[in-house]
């Protein structure tokens, strides 16, 4: 009995079990007609409203670059030739340790050396004396640290030198004095100097000796002409009486010439008497034979006659003629005894000019060399001052410094390259889209960030390739060069992102999201702006748009920021979507 | 009659636990339990969307095309001329086998990562200034420069994505998809098949055995990425940097790598697999991809 009430127990439980399925399943399935048209209606729409905002429309280029120091440019120490030879490093600076002017960049074999700004490196020794484009460039940087170098000038004169021993006391550093091998330089000059100051007094003496040799030899060649001459004079005479000698012996050959030329007039005329005698005779007939015999008688005797004053003339012309050819003989011999004399005196004379020219020219070489000595003396012994070795300085066209990468090591020699230092101006290296580079110009204004550390830092453009391609980026790419102007903190090294401003709207402008902005079937733009009440459209005048917004303006005033415009509307969610997808 | 009523409600359960084998409305087949056409929706707009972050970023990203990062996908345990088993016995799942501490973009071997990217990327990421490709990574991928879209769409696990990636996945996948804990709704499905069960239970067995103990096959990889992670600080370290010691556990992970790949992939082939692919058949009369 009671088996058959729990099995009917059982069997009311199964059949209510199994109504309470079935109504359930019935429930999930069953949908009334008004459920099914809630559930296939479309939502209710509701704008998406977004306020009318005021602010700084901005057309950005976005691009990212490194930031660096300036370009590494190596330091290298020039030799030296004031020391005996090249250092050994004993210290050296970090990486990134920075250094002003006048600060000392490193030393070596316990000497500093000192690091100025100057365009040109130290490529020599700098010591009194020298001058020039380095010595200016010391000069200059010794009173921008504030040691008086005197006039910049390009000497380096005392005030220079003071000025560098200032420079390396303040540093802590003895002043580089003159080296034993400068100092025995010097006495080795003056030495020389001396004996060459001597050569020259004795040279001068020569040239003395010379002068008075020359004039001695001039008064013996006078003497000795004049001795001739009145040798001369005393073997033909005086020189009057040698004149005169020579002007008679003409005077005698003439008065024999003539003599002779009256003895043959008168003989002639003689002949021609007798001629005539004779023919006056011949020609008379009663003149006898006698008388003719006697006219030519005459006739031949006249003749005779006539040839004896002839050759009696002949004979003293010559006689005349030979004593005076003779007279002339002795003349000349007169006078080459007076030029021979002459010219030994000339001769003479000659020879002391010359030894006087050589003794000129000994004086003068020795006076050079003296000089010469003098001069070096004197500039060795400027140099003996304060001194600026040149490993003990480097010029860099642009301080402060930072410390790249150091390229020697501690006790190694201290020349040649031994790091690479850069500016401390950060700037930094980017590119840009061929389509972008031409809106970017140098001296634009750029927002330099780093966003995961937050830092904002600005900057601005110093250079814009002309040509893609140049400077490490690629042949689709313009190189751009930023120079950053503030920054909290030092980037170097730090991939940042630049923003370039290439248009704003030059203040804070009323704006809306691109979004709100519908265009009217008359063509105007317009906006529909939600009143609480009611949605208006309201007619815009559309302006600069970038980063989703667009400025707007209307001109009765109409919009102001704040108000609500339509950008949308939101839909429900339909009941089953894709599944990952939103 | 006792018998008779367990019977009864025996046969209830099993119909109720039939009814639940079904698949549910909307699960699809690939990654994440989308369909084919959804994960390529969604590939192709988180592309875009990481393009867009990269923009604002500065840098210049190329959006690739679904067949790229479902190339990427598919290069994972995978080299020309080797098959899978391979692969497997050869460098393990090529996490720290293939370690060389580069970026994806730079490795010149096996890289699932390079190839989801595309080419055009790893162009543009190499003409970079090292620091810019750091930022350039950072940006896109955050600090897993080896978690990119593809990879972490294979391994279906979007937690350790980050950058650009990240925030695109936030705007393509739901919150719950992004978290570590996700788990594919198609294999926690099937993990809660009996049959399943039983084959797991078995695999951790025989794998306990083998000196390994895993819950499942899919928490190996994780966990060889993260002792990779703790012994490459972060996966940043440079093998050519690495100091003895590391090198020496840096080989250790990779020969503890292979050997739990090789035991892991055979057991899943043997036990694992079958199963799998009768009940994927009985919910989606295909197998998954």
């Amino acid at each position: 009995m009671v088996a058959k009430r729990i099995n009917i127990l059982w069997a009311i439980l199964g059949v209510v079990g199994g109504m309470a399925l079935g109504a359930w399943y019935m429930g999930s399935r069953i949908q009334s007609p008004a459920e099914m048209a809630a559930r296939t209606a479309a939502p209710e729409p509701s704008a998406i409203l977004v306020p009318v905002e005021s602010r700084l429309l901005s057309s950005d280029i976005v691009t990212r670059g490194t930031v660096r120091f300036g370009l590494p440019q190596p330091i290298s120490i020039a030799p030296s030739t004031v020391k005996g030879g090249v250092g050994l490093i004993s210290s050296l600076p970090r990486p990134n340790t920075n250094f002003g002017e006048g600060e000392v960049i490193l030393s070596a074999s316990g000497r500093p050396v000192f690091v100025l700004s100057g365009a040109a490196p130290a490529f020599r020794d700098m010591a009194p004396g020298t001058s020039g484009g380095d010595v200016r460039q010391l000069e200059e940087a010794l009173a921008r640290l504030g040691f008086d170098p005197g006039t910049i000038d390009g000497n380096y004169d005392q005030k220079t030198s003071g000025a560098v021993e200032r420079m390396y006391k303040k540093a802590g550093w003895e002043p580089f004095a003159p080296t034993r091998e400068q100092r025995a330089a010097v006495a080795a000059l003056e030495r020389e100097w001396s004996d060459a100051a001597r050569a020259q007094l004795a040279a001068e003496a020569t040239r003395e000796t010379a002068v008075k040799a020359v004039a001695a030899a001039r008064a013996t060649a006078e003497q000795n002409t004049r001795q001739a001459a009145l040798d001369s004079a005393a073997r033909v005479g005086n020189g009057r009486q040698l004149a005169d000698a020579r002007a008679g012996k003409s005077l005698a050959l003439e008065a024999e010439r003539a003599r002779a030329a009256h003895s043959a007039t008168a003989a002639s005329a003689d002949v021609a008497t007798q001629v005539a005698d004779r023919a006056l005779i011949v020609l008379d007939p009663r003149q006898t034979e006698t008388a003719r015999a006697a006219a030519e008688a005459k006739l031949k005797v006249a003749r005779a006659a006539q040839r004896k004053a002839k050759l009696e003339a002949d004979l003293a012309i010559q006689t005349a003629a030979r004593e005076a050819g003779l007279a002339d003989e002795r003349i000349r011999v007169a006078e080459g005894a007076v030029k021979a004399a002459r010219l030994e005196g000339e001769r003479n004379v000659r020879a002391a000019q010359e030894q006087q020219t050589l003794a000129e020219f000994d004086v003068q070489v020795a006076s050079e060399r003296a000089g010469r000595l003098e001069r070096e003396l004197a500039t060795a012994r400027a140099k003996l001052g304060v001194q600026v070795p040149a490993d003990e300085v480097v010029f860099i066209p642009s301080l402060p410094i930072r410390v790249h990468e150091v390229t020697a090591a501690v006790a190694a020699n201290a020349s040649g390259p031994v790091m690479s230092v850069t500016d401390n101006q950060l700037s930094i290296d980017s590119q840009l889209p061929l389509e972008a580079a031409p809106l970017v110009k140098p001296g634009m204004k750029v927002a330099i960030d780093e966003q995961a550390l937050g830092i904002k830092a600005t900057g601005v453009v110093e250079t814009v390739a002309n040509t893609p391609g140049t400077r490490g980026v690629d042949g689709y790419h313009f190189y751009l060069g930023v120079r950053v102007e503030t920054t909290p903190v030092l980037l170097a090294g730090f991939s940042v992102r630049l923003t370039i401003p290439i248009e704003t709207s030059k203040g804070a402008v009323t704006a809306v999201p691109t979004s709100a902005v519908s265009l009217a079937a008359d063509g105007t733009s317009r906006v529909l702006v939600d009143g609480g009440g009611g949605q208006e459209y309201v007619t815009v005048q559309p302006g600069l748009s970038t980063g989703g917004y667009v400025e707007v303006s209307t001109p009765d005033g109409r919009l102001v920021p704040g108000q609500l415009v339509v950008v949308g509307y939101r839909t429900a969610e339909p009941a089953a979507g894709p599944a990952a997808v939103k | 009659m006792k018998k008779t009523i367990c019977a009864g409600l025996f046969a209830v359960l099993l119909a109720t636990a039939a009814a639940q084998a079904q698949a549910p409305k909307g699960l699809g087949t690939e990654e994440f339990g989308m369909s084919p056409r959804e994960l390529v929706q969604a590939i192709e707009k988180t592309e875009e969307l990481i393009a867009r972050c990269m923009r604002e970023q500065g840098f210049q990203y190329i959006a690739a095309d679904h067949n790229t990062v479902r190339a990427g996908m598919s290069a994972d345990k995978r080299l020309p001329g080797l098959s899978e088993e391979e692969f497997v016995s050869r460098y393990g799942f090529g996490v720290s086998t293939f370690y060389t501490g580069l970026p994806p973009q730079l490795a010149t071997g096996y890289s699932p990562a390079r190839v989801g990217l595309g080419e055009r990327n790893v162009q543009i990421f190499r003409k970079l200034s090292p620091a810019d490709q750091v930022a350039y990574n950072r940006a896109l991928l955050g600090d897993d420069v080896f978690s990119t879209l593809a990879v972490a769409l294979e391994t279906e696990d979007l937690s350790r994505t980050g950058g650009c990636t990240r925030k695109a996945l936030t705007e393509t996948f739901k919150p719950d998809q992004l978290k570590a804990s996700h788990y594919n709704p198609q294999d926690a499905l099937i993990n809660k098949d009996p049959r399943m069960k039983a084959a797991i239970a078995y695999w951790q067995r025989e794998m306990k055995k083998a000196g390994f103990e895993y819950g499942h096959s899919d928490e190996i990889e994780p966990d060889l990425r993260n002792r990779l992670i703790a012994l490459t600080e972060g996966g940043k370290l440079l093998v050519s940097k690495m100091s003895q010691d590391q090198k020496a556990a840096l080989r250790k992970l990779q020969d503890y790598e292979r050997l739990v790949a090789v035991k892991s992939h055979k057991m899943h082939e043997e036990v694992l697999t079958p199963v799998e692919e009768k009940i994927q058949e009985e919910l989606f009369s295909r197998k998954v991809q």
